[in-house]
């Protein structure tokens, strides 16, 4: 119980201090009027319009009363459309979330058992290629992944669509170009623990009992080389929520990455903010439901 | 088991037949209030919603929509005159109340983005259902095309439903009426049956935000949109060649011009340290001028997507004068105009060379800067600019930077020499913020970060600022261009950005000039 306390208070004090440092460094961009205030005003609207955003108060009463909302929930209204920045990106979190949820499952189900092949079958020719793979997997740009699907699939074969979410068949390329790279990761990962799992003793003995190879393999040897593998998911999860930024934009996703991606070249800094703050709370969350999974997968944890 | 999933894939492409046309641009609306935010996307999604009194047609004209005329009472006083029996998209009709309401609240609203247009109304007045009476602060002799930023909307809904209300289901007379969107990324849209106006080709419309040029053209060129708006350069012959669909073009009122330090004698930042600065001087400026190759840029960077430009105005703005003429590119007259001011190579390195402070010569360097992601090609541009230069003599180097850092440190004047674009259809409104000199109180020059100053061009935009005589006026900011841009060389005129659109076979559109993307333009060949 104790633990769980320390750990809440860790994750408020981790948020508190992202919200302060993106808070502070926005203030180094310079005056958002820059951007935000149309050509056509003149000075003196031009302060209006700073004064109407709260813009022309002294930084740190800006600051308290950022912190102040925070408290109560409140990330702010959006500069350029005037709406609650979290409506926004609430409006947005499924499509993201879907997506990312797309993506880890495709590459949960192709680079895991890749990965137990490429163990068994160590230095044979699967084991080679689906390391070539895994190289072209990790090095290839999503920007570039992203375009040659859409040349393949949408332009020349006419099979799938391009841009926007509307049905399943929208998350397939997406879903694709974002998972190529965690196909290769998991795969790799998957392989070089197995391989280390399957030459340790308690497997030896389990083959001397005489324990048909596949129980050996799923059961003894695949459960002990799921730990690492269930916080590399629950990392790339919270990385994905907050980076599928590329994807988004060249599929014109109507994720919440876009959205901020936008906001950060409109200056539309409640929503930079907002994004911020909602990552912190979803990495802190997706932390503490790995350490749950840990307890589950391996016992010893449980009780430790 | 491949074919099957083939076959499978191609039954759900059909039966996602084409029936909702669609438009592609490169942002999306931020807002569906059409007085908070005055940016070219979100206003062309909104005008598919509302109409203003007047609105600028392609020609650059200025004509009445919503209007049916306007008198002038006195220099402060107008009279509006509305069309009769034109309906919002709830069925109630548009009277002087909706109208002298949506108009003030466009020039006060404390957060509207409207005021550099109609912010010198102070009050308006109903006179009877159909006439409005609207009072200036100042006399505003473009008042009638200021107002096509003044999008009407019905009082009695707003009021009803609040702001937010409003937001989640806008209302206004528009050839279409809402139906759901998600803000910045699509708007869905449905012809109005009681639209007063033409009814507009396509019933169920569909505007997106594809932010990838190349995403864009894939998506057009698999028929998931029917139109793109700017389709890159480097896609026109895949467009051209796929037979399905066609790029459309049309010279834009964007202009993309070289502004030259006219302010320090010494301190200027982008020459070397303590060397003299010499383009006080107009004869430089010209020198620098001829020295520019602007049809190898437009032939070889633009891809043709841009028109050169003799002046800083467009041909549809009022003001624009037919007599400027480009001065001819010349690289070794240019040269010469430089070492006839004393400029000239002494060391022999082939470099020309600038006097310091202390008497010294040092070589004539000089940094170009750019924005990198705010035109077309502009960082290409930028070091075209710059090899050109390195072509007479100058020592020339780029400094490309996003336009985040780029616009506030142009404004702070760190530069000597700088590439932007400037882009509005109120040719006024030009004239005050880029030629006139500055004032302290920042109601005049306020983008003339070149410092540039001629009491005689002031006193001209001053005075056609508050001349209400259309022909009069005209001739007034004719006058003013022509000392500037020949005389002075306030400004180096490089090209207008073309503006492009893909549209796919079977559907009649091109773009215009202000850059505005319609559906309701689009026809059907």
């Amino acid at each position: 119980m104790r633990y769980f306390t320390v750990r809440f208070l860790q994750m408020i004090f981790a948020i508190w201090a992202v919200a302060t440092l993106v808070f502070l460094f926005l203030q180094l961009t310079g005056d958002p009027m820059e951007l935000l205030a149309p050509e056509d005003m003149s000075e003196a609207q031009v302060a209006e319009l700073r004064h109407a955003y709260g813009l022309d108060r002294p930084l740190h009463i800006r600051y308290l009363i950022y912190m102040e909302n925070l408290l109560k929930g409140d990330l702010g209204i959006s500069w350029t459309s005037g709406e609650p920045a979290l409506k926004l990106l609430a409006e947005r979190f499924p499509a993201t979330l879907k997506l990312v949820l797309t993506a880890l499952g495709i590459a949960i189900v192709l680079g895991l058992p890749a990965g137990v092949w490429a163990a068994m079958r160590s230095d044979t020719w699967v084991d080679r290629s689906l390391r070539f793979f895994s190289v072209l997997g990790i090095s290839a740009p999503t920007f570039w992944i992203g375009i040659m699907l859409i040349l393949i699939f949408s332009v020349t074969l006419g099979w799938l669509p391009s841009a926007g979410a509307e049905s399943w068949r929208h998350y397939i390329l997406p879903g694709l170009t974002l998972s190529f790279y965690r196909i290769a990761l998991f795969l790799r990962m998957i392989r070089s623990t197995m391989l280390d799992v399957l030459s340790q003793d308690y497997v030896r003995t389990a083959r001397a009992k005489g324990l048909p190879e596949r129980i050996v393999v799923y059961k003894h040897a695949l459960r002990n080389a799921l730990i690492p593998f269930v916080t590399l998911v629950g990392l790339q999860f919270g990385q994905l929520m907050a980076g599928a930024v590329v994807t988004e934009w060249i599929f014109a996703w109507p994720g919440m990455n876009r959205l901020a991606l936008n906001a950060l070249f409109t200056e539309d800094r409640p929503v930079i903010l907002a994004f911020v703050v909602l990552t912190a709370v979803i990495f802190a969350a997706v932390n503490f439901v790995v350490d749950l999974l840990y307890g589950w997968i391996d016992p010893r944890v449980r009780y430790a | 088991m491949r074919r099957w999933l083939a076959a499978l894939l191609l039954i759900s492409t059909l039966g996602f037949a084409e029936k909702t046309f669609v438009v592609a641009y490169q942002g999306g609306a931020v807002t569906l209030d059409p007085h908070m935010r005055n940016e070219t996307t979100t206003l062309a999604w909104q005008h598919h919603l509302f109409e203003t009194p007047f609105f600028f047609n392609r020609d650059g004209k200025v004509v009445p929509v919503l209007a049916e005329k306007i008198e002038l009472v006195d220099e402060n006083t107008w009279k509006l005159h509305l069309k009769k029996g034109i309906k919002f998209h709830d069925g109630s009709e548009m009277t002087a109340e909706d109208v002298a309401f949506s108009i003030l609240r466009a020039a006060t609203h404390k957060k509207s983005q409207m005021k550099g247009y109609v912010g010198k109304i102070s009050e308006t007045q109903v006179l009877d259902r159909y006439t409005v009476l609207i009072k200036t602060k100042v006399p505003d002799p473009l008042l009638p095309a200021h107002l096509d930023h003044a999008a009407i909307i019905p009082k009695a809904y707003l009021e009803k439903v609040g702001e937010e209300g409003f937001n989640k289901h806008p209302i206004g007379t528009g050839p279409y009426k809402f139906v759901s969107w998600l803000n910045g990324d699509h708007l869905n849209l449905e012809a109005f049956d009681g639209y007063w106006g033409k009814k507009p080709a396509f019933t169920k419309v569909k505007l997106v935000n594809i932010p990838n040029g190349a995403t864009r053209v894939a998506a057009l060129l698999s028929g998931e949109v029917q139109i793109a708006e700017k389709v890159l350069p480097q896609d026109f012959p895949r467009v051209e060649r796929s037979g399905v669909a066609r790029v459309e073009q049309t010279p834009g009122v964007r202009v993309i011009y070289v502004a030259l330090d006219y302010w320090r004698e010494y301190g200027s930042e982008g020459l070397p340290k303590g060397a003299k600065n010499p383009f006080l001087d107009p004869k430089a400026r010209k020198a620098i001028y001829m020295a520019i190759d602007e049809d190898a840029i437009v032939k070889r960077i633009m891809g043709g997507a841009a028109t050169v430009a003799p002046q800083f105005l467009a041909p549809i703005h009022e003001g624009y004068n037919p007599k400027i003429k480009r001065f001819p590119y010349d690289p070794k007259a240019a040269r010469k105009i430089l070492e006839d001011l004393g400029y000239g190579d002494t060391d022999g390195d082939g470099w020309l060379e600038l006097p310091t402070k202390d008497g010294n010569r040092v070589p004539f360097a000089l940094r170009v800067d750019a924005p990198n992601d705010r035109y077309l090609n502009d960082a290409q541009i930028a070091q075209a600019l710059a090899n050109m230069l390195r072509k007479i003599g100058i020592k020339a180097s780029v400094n490309a930077v996003p336009k985040k850092v780029f616009f506030p440190n142009m404004t702070k004047g760190h530069f000597t020499m700088y590439m932007a674009g400037w882009g509005s259809m109120d040719s006024i409104n030009t004239l005050l913020s880029m030629f006139h000199s500055k004032d302290p109180s920042g109601l005049y020059g306020r983008f003339n970060r070149e410092h540039y100053k001629n009491p005689e061009v002031d006193r001209l935009i001053e005075e056609a600022a508050k001349t209400f005589d259309k022909a009069k006026r005209e001739e007034l900011l004719k006058k003013a261009m022509y000392i500037a841009m020949v005389e002075d060389v306030a400004y180096i005129p490089l090209h207008y950005e073309n503006v492009i659109a893909g549209v796919r076979k079977g559907i009649r559109f091109t773009p215009r000039p202000d850059e505005y993307l319609h559906a309701f333009e689009a026809e059907k060949e």
